[in-house]
């Protein structure tokens, strides 16, 4: 059984150069292009894990999106990654660090972006799926 | 002191007498009138008030009490001399009392007359200068006035608000524009204590320069008064010191800077988004670079042969935002060299259209239009150019395969009215709300593979608008849309 990934950016290009290096490596990999649609594709793909773009719709719209996931019952174990540049362009450094980081953020992890296709697929293999 | 060539008024009966008086003092240089009558004396006397009124106390019928009075009834200061004979001297000195300067009786020699006038003309004189200094005070005193309401009237006209206070922390001069910033509502009164009146944060601010040594340094803060309004003042606080270095108070002027705050806001959220807009390609690229780097990943040719296909549009993309960053930076310095001509709007819109007639053609866009003919407009070239192009290629771009686009041009009420249409993807209100703000772009799944900055219709409303146009957007999602520019026609036309 496959592992089920569903990655959510509204950038297309990241979008193609992603899914098929998740699916070469072996994972089932639903996409989304905007937080709605992410909201939608959860529900119907019911992914084991998510990869989410932060700005898409508007600059929080990763946020909104995770919050949503996290507040149910089936989204409330999923992890759910936020991937986002907004440290580079705005100073502010996001952190799940501490619990009280994670609760306030609900997000489980950080990727700075930019990503390569190579390092997204190394993290999804040896951290989130390490003991899978 | 005394008046040389003064003007003279005799009033005697006694034709001998007036025309000796008369001689004796044209020899001094004086100009005298002379009237043969009480009426005619009182007549001549009334017109305008001479240096000195020699007057006959018995002028035939007439007395010449009442010639005197009438006289000092006009010009209270005006000097008037009785003439009598020694019979009547007793009269001669009640006259004195009616205001008369003095008497001479007759028969005088020329000497008396002589000494009596000279000295009636010095105290004339006095009474004049006294006149004249009174009147430059008078003067002076209403240029005091009206200086002080003048500073008043400048103070009250300045953007800032304005308070002075002396070294006992009481208000002094305030403007209105301070009791507004501040939103004090109540009466103030010279003499208020500043503790009473402001918010905390500024009588600190007073403390502080009172407190400081030497007390000579202004003080520039910004303060945020009412934090639910957003009100950021500038308070510039600048000690007054008299020479002997004591400071007597102080004067503090609020500027409202909100604005120039939220410029601020707006500018670093400008780049942020600016910069996120740059960056996002670049990652693109790059990705597409480590995956043809990358031999592991096993990429077929097809595959490679495409993703360098969506680099060289992403490159295109972001040279195209660079371009466009640089405009909208030109369109607000306003450092946009304009070579201001009439443009035939008819021709232009036909040739964009040419332009582009191959990328119809190549989506199996319907073309539909009717141009008016001799749409003359006085503007640049290149910018309505740029408008032109925008329309016609977004109605393409977001068009649908097959679809149709439709463009008219006419003069409307003194505007050339251009309007395209198309049958493409259309816009949701929320969308449709947002359309012109910088970065923008609507994100949904039909939108997903058109490339574009988010500045297009930016740009080209802020050329409308610098025309002194406008741009209507009429849409409907997954239906089409209808933007219509106008723009003020030539006046030749």
């Amino acid at each position: 059984m496959k592992h089920k990934i569903l990655l959510v950016d509204d950038d297309v290009d990241l979008i193609n150069l992603y899914q098929p290096v998740l699916q070469n490596a072996g994972f089932q990999v639903d996409v989304a292009f905007n937080a709605e649609e992410g909201l939608k594709k959860f529900q119907e793909f019911k992914p084991e894990a998510m990869l989410v773009d932060l700005a898409m719709e508007h600059f929080d719209s990763g946020f909104v999106l995770c919050q949503k996931v996290k507040n149910t019952q089936e989204g409330r174990n999923i992890p759910v990654i936020i991937m986002t540049a907004a440290g580079h362009e705005t100073g502010i450094r996001f952190s799940t660090q501490t619990e009280e980081e994670k609760n306030w953020i609900k997000a489980d992890d950080y990727l700075d972006k930019p990503i390569s296709a190579q390092d997204l697929l190394q993290y999804v293999t040896e951290k989130l799926f390490k003991n899978k | 002191m005394k008046i040389e060539n003064a003007k003279i008024l005799v009033v005697d009966d006694e034709l001998g007498m007036r025309e000796g008086i008369k001689r004796l003092l044209e020899i001094e240089g004086h100009h005298v009138d002379t009237a043969e009558t009480g009426a005619k004396g009182m007549q001549m006397g009334s017109v305008f008030e001479y240096d000195l009124y020699l007057l006959d106390l018995k002028i035939g019928d007439y007395d010449g009490t009442q010639v005197l009075q009438k006289i000092k009834s006009i010009y209270p200061e005006s000097i008037c001399v009785i003439v009598t004979a020694y019979a009547s001297i007793d009269t001669a000195v009640e006259t004195t009392q009616l205001g008369a300067y003095h008497y001479i009786s007759k028969p005088f020699s020329p000497d008396e007359l002589y000494h009596l006038v000279n000295r009636a003309l010095e105290r004339r004189w006095y009474i004049l200068e006294a006149r004249r200094l009174r009147e430059e005070q008078e003067r002076r005193l209403l240029e005091v006035a009206h200086e002080k309401s003048r500073i008043r009237t400048i103070i009250n006209a300045i953007d800032d608000g304005i308070l002075v206070i002396n070294q006992d922390k009481q208000v002094v001069l305030w403007n209105p524009r301070f009791l507004k910033l501040l939103e004090i509502d109540r009466k103030v009164a010279v003499g208020d204590s500043v503790y009473q009146l402001l918010p905390e944060k500024l009588y600190e601010q007073f403390d502080r320069v009172f407190d400081q040594q030497p007390q000579l340094k202004a003080i520039k803060q910004e303060i945020v008064i009412h934090p639910p309004a957003k009100l950021v003042i500038m308070v510039n606080t600048t000690p007054v010191i008299n020479s002997s270095g004591e400071l007597l108070g102080v004067v503090s002027v609020f500027r409202d800077i909100s604005e120039l705050k939220q410029l601020d806001l707006l500018k670093s959220q400008f780049i942020n988004m600016a910069a996120h807009e740059l960056k996002a390609p670049l990652s693109a690229i790059k990705g597409y670079i480590e995956l043809l780097i990358d031999a592991t990943l096993g990429n077929t040719l097809d595959q490679y042969s495409h993703q360098l296909d969506r680099s060289r549009e992403r490159i295109d993309a972001l040279v195209n935002l660079i371009n466009d960053l640089l405009n909208i930076s030109r369109i607000e310095a306003g450092t946009v060299r304009r070579d201001i001509e009439p443009i035939d709007m008819s021709e232009l819109l036909q040739n964009t259209l040419d332009f582009f007639r191959n990328d119809i053609e190549k989506r199996g866009l319907q073309l539909e239009q009717q141009i008016a003919a001799d749409l003359i407009l006085d503007a640049d070239r290149e910018e309505i150019q740029r408008v032109l192009t925008n329309l016609i290629s977004n109605a393409i771009k977001y068009n649908k395969e097959s679809g149709a686009i439709s463009v008219n041009a006419e003069r409307n009420n003194g505007y050339i009215r251009i309007q395209v249409s198309d049958t493409g993807i259309g816009l949701k209100p929320e969308e449709r709300d947002h359309l012109f703000e910088e970065f923008f772009r609507a994100k949904n799944p039909l939108t997903r593979n058109i490339t574009g900055t988010g500045l297009g219709l930016t740009i080209l409303k802020k050329i409308v608008d610098s025309y002194a146009g406008r741009i209507e957007v009429e849409s409907e999602f997954e239906a089409g849309s209808t933007f219509t520019v106008f723009l003020p026609a030539s006046d030749t036309n």
